[in-house]
C-alpha cells in the first residue's frame, strides 16, 4: 500500500498511514469529474435507449422480435440466464474466500458483491421483458385477488422466481452487511451530506470489541448461508430448461452443468470488473497481480470443468444418437456452426492454454483479453442452449432459425449499459474497495526472518483461542 | 448505581493492553472493559468479550420460520387452488421441498441480520454513545465502565500511568 511510512517491526497496519490508506481505497468517491458525467451520462442515454426499445415492444407487440414458432425463447431468455450466470461469482466467491479465510481476498470482496447485485437486478428483468404483455406482470405475485388466479408452484418457473428473489436480497444484505465498517470509517473521514448519508448507513456501528466479535460470526454464518443459495439458484436456472421434454434441453447434467458455467462466466466478470476499477481509480497498490493470478488459476480450473461437462454431455448424445437429440448436435455443424464455434474456442480451446502460463495469469490485459473471451463464449453458450433446441425441435416442418432484431440488440445493449450504470454510481457513492478487511489483513501480517530473508507471515487469531467464550 | 465511562487514547496495541491490565488491576471486571478500534483485535488482546453470543440461534429460528412460511405457501397453493391433472397427486413433494428450502434460507438470511443488529447494539440513534474517529488512524481507544469518585479517578490514572495520550471521563454508553 502507498500508505506504508515505516519499514521497522510491528505489523503492516501499525507502519502504515490509515487516514492515507482511506484516502487512497476511496478515491472513487471524490466529487464527480467532468468525465464521471460524460461516461455516466453516456450510460444513461444507452439504458434509456433500451427502455424505450422495450416500450415499443409492449406496445407494437411480440412481433417486433425475432420470436416465432418454435423458437418461443430467444435473445432475452438467453441473457436472463446469462446475466444470472454473472451474477454468481460475486457473492459466491467472496464467501468461499471468506470462509477458507484467504488472505488475498480483502479487494476484490467489495467489487465481486456489487457485480452480483447489479447482474442480478438486471438479468432479473428479462422474464418480465420477455413475457409480453408486461403490464400484467403482477398475476406472477402470489396474493388472494379476485381473478382467482394464482401462480402455479408446481412451476419451474416459479421456483426460479422464489430463488432469485431469495438471491437477490440474500446479496443485497451480504453487500451491505460487510459494508458496514467501511460505512463507520467513511462517516467519521467525510463531511456535509456524505457524513449523514453514512452516519444513518452504518448504524452506529463504532469498532467496539463486542461489535467486532459479532460482526465476524455473523458474517460467516451469512457466507455459510448464501453458498447453497447461489447454488440453488443456477441449478433451478438449469432445471427451467431440464424440466421440459425438448431436446438438448432434457438431461440430468443440466444443473450442475448451469453452476458450473455460472461460476465460470462470474469469475471472468469479476476479472474485468476488477481490471476496469484498478485502472479508473488508481488501486494499483490494491488490486496487485496476486489477486488476478488467483482469480486466473480459479478461471483454468473453471475452464476445464467446463470442458469436461460439455464433452460429458456431448459424448452421451453422440453414443446414443436419440434422432431427436442429435438433430441438434447437428445444427452445431450446419446453420449454428460460427456461434458453436465461438463458444467452445473462447470457452476451451483458447483459455485453457493460456490460463496454464503464470506469463497470461500475471498480465492483467492478457487474463482481462482470456476474461473477455470467456464472457462471450458463455454468452453464445447460453444462446445455443436457449436457442437450437427450440429451433430444431420435433417436427422438421416447423424448424425455424431464429436471429435477433435490432429491437432485442436495443434492449440487450440498455441492459448492459443498465449494468454499468449501477456500478459508476455505486462506486461513487459507496467505499468500493473492502477497507476494513484490507486493514485486518495488513494488522495480522507482519514480517518474519527466516534464514537469510524477511518472508509475510499472517496471524490466525481464530486458530489461537479466540471465541472460547462464544 | 451510576456510571461513568473513562476513555482513554493509546497509541498501539501494547500499550492499550498495558492499560488494559491496569485497569484490571483496580480491580474492574472483565466486562466493564472494552475496547474501540478500526480492526478487530483478538479476544484477550486488551480486552475480553465475557457475554455469550447468542444470534446464532436467531439463525436457525429464522430458518425453521422461513421454512414453516414456505411449506405453507406450497401446501396453501396446493388446497385452495387444486391443479387437478390425471393420474397425479395434488400435493406434488419435489417442488413443495426446493420453494421451502429458498423461504427457509431467506428467512435464516434475516433471522441472522436482525438478531445480529440487535445483539451488536446498532442503530442506537438517540442514544449518545462513546466515540472516537481517532480509531481510524490507527489509535485504540480504551473504555471503562466506572463508578464516579474514586473509582473514577483511579481509572484515569491507571490509564495515564500505562501511556494513554488522551484519558477523560465521558457521559454516553459503551
Amino acid at each position: 500500500m502507498n500508505g506504508a511510512t515505516n519499514p521497522g517491526g510491528g505489523n503492516h497496519l501499525e507502519r502504515t498511514d490509515q487516514g492515507g490508506l482511506y484516502r487512497e481505497l476511496s478515491r472513487s468517491n471524490l466529487p464527480a469529474t467532468k468525465r464521471w458525467y460524460a461516461v455516466t451520462g453516456l450510460l444513461l442515454l444507452v439504458t434509456l435507449w433500451g427502455v424505450g426499445c422495450f416500450v415499443y415492444m409492449m406496445k407494437v407487440g411480440m412481433g417486433v422480435t425475432g420470436l416465432n414458432r418454435p423458437v418461443m425463447w430467444g435473445a432475452l431468455i438467453a441473457s436472463f440466464v446469462f446475466w444470472i450466470g454473472l451474477s454468481h461469482s460475486g457473492t459466491l466467491i467472496s464467501a468461499i474466500l471468506r470462509i477458507t479465510n484467504a488472505t488475498w481476498r480483502a479487494p476484490i470482496l467489495r467489487g465481486a458483491e456489487a457485480m452480483t447485485a447489479f447482474a442480478l437486478m438486471v438479468g432479473g428483468l428479462f422474464p418480465l421483458i420477455h413475457i409480453g404483455r408486461n403490464w400484467r406482470f403482477y398475476y406472477m405475485i402470489p396474493y388472494p385477488n379476485s381473478r382467482q388466479l394464482w401462480p402455479n408452484l408446481r412451476s419451474p418457473l416459479m421456483w426460479d422466481a422464489v430463488a432469485i428473489n431469495t438471491y437477490l436480497l440474500g446479496s443485497l444484505t451480504f453487500l451491505y452487511f460487510g459494508m458496514i465498517p467501511d460505512l463507520a470509517i467513511a462517516r467519521d473521514h467525510a463531511t456535509g451530506w456524505r457524513k449523514k448519508f453514512y452516519t444513518v448507513l452504518a448504524l452506529g456501528f463504532r469498532g467496539s470489541h463486542n461489535e467486532w466479535r459479532r460482526y465476524h460470526v455473523a458474517s460467516t454464518i451469512f457466507a455459510i448461508l448464501i453458498i447453497p443459495v447461489a447454488v440453488s439458484v443456477h441449478s433451478i436456472v438449469g432445471w427451467d430448461f431440464a424440466m421440459a421434454k425438448v431436446p438438448g434441453w432434457h438431461s440430468t447434467i443440466f444443473a450442475p452443468y448451469f453452476v458450473t458455467g455460472a461460476i465460470f462466466s462470474g469469475l471472468a466478470g469479476v476479472v474485468l470488473v476488477m481490471a476496469v476499477l484498478r485502472k479508473a481509480y488508481r488501486l494499483e497498490s490494491a488490486l496487485t497481480t496476486v489477486q488476478f493470478e488467483n482469480l486466473g488459476k480459479l478461471l483454468c480450473t473453471m475452464s476445464l470443468l467446463w470442458g469436461y461437462f460439455y464433452f460429458a454431455e456431448f459424448l452421451t448424445v453422440w453414443y446414443n444418437r436419440n434422432p431427436e437429440e442429435w438433430e441438434v448436435y447437428r445444427s452445431y455443424g450446419g446453420h449454428y456452426l460460427p456461434l458453436w464455434l465461438v463458444m467452445v474456442v473462447c470457452n476451451f480451446v483458447v483459455p485453457f492454454p493460456l490460463l496454464c502460463m503464470r506469463r497470461v495469469r500475471r498480465s492483467i490485459p492478457a487474463l482481462c483479453f482470456v476474461s473477455f473471451l470467456v464472457v462471450v463464449g458463455m454468452y453464445a453458450e447460453r444462446f445455443l442452449i436457449v436457442v437450437t433446441s427450440l429451433a430444431r425441435r420435433n417436427d422438421p416442418f416447423i424448424w425455424h432459425n431464429y436471429f435477433p432484431t435490432w429491437v432485442e440488440f436495443s434492449i440487450l445493449a440498455g441492459a448492459l449499459a443498465m449494468f454499468l450504470l449501477l456500478y459508476t454510481v455505486f462506486a461513487k457513492l459507496f467505499p468500493i474497495m473492502a477497507i476494513s478487511d484490507i486493514q485486518e489483513r495488513l494488522f495480522q501480517a507482519t514480517d518474519r526472518v527466516v534464514g537469510g530473508t524477511t518472508v509475510e507471515s499472517i496471524a490466525r487469531p481464530e486458530a489461537s483461542g479466540e471465541g472460547e467464550h462464544g | 448505581m451510576s456510571v461513568v465511562v473513562v476513555v482513554g487514547l493509546f497509541d498501539g496495541i501494547g500499550k492499550a493492553a498495558g492499560g488494559g491490565n491496569a485497569l484490571r488491576a483496580l480491580p474492574l471486571a472483565e466486562d466493564r472493559i472494552t475496547t474501540l478500534s478500526s480492526v478487530p483485535l483478538p479476544d484477550g488482546a486488551v480486552s475480553r468479550d465475557t457475554r455469550r453470543i447468542r444470534f446464532p440461534r436467531a439463525t436457525l429460528a429464522g430458518w425453521f420460520v422461513g421454512a414453516l412460511a414456505g411449506l405453507a405457501l406450497a401446501l396453501g397453493t396446493y388446497l385452495l387452488y387444486p391443479l387437478i391433472t390425471g393420474g397425479k397427486a395434488i400435493v406434488s413433494v419435489p417442488p413443495t421441498l426446493i420453494i421451502t428450502y429458498e423461504v427457509a434460507m431467506l428467512g435464516a438470511l434475516f433471522g441472522t441480520v436482525v438478531a445480529g443488529f440487535r445483539e451488536m447494539g446498532l442503530m442506537r440513534f438517540r442514544t449518545k454513545v462513546i466515540h472516537d474517529p481517532r480509531i481510524h488512524e490507527g489509535k485504540i481507544l480504551l473504555c471503562a465502565s466506572v463508578e464516579p469518585g474514586d473509582q473514577e479517578r483511579r481509572a484515569i490514572e491507571a490509564m495515564r500511568e500505562a501511556g494513554g495520550i488522551e484519558v477523560r471521563a465521558e457521559e454516553g454508553v459503551l
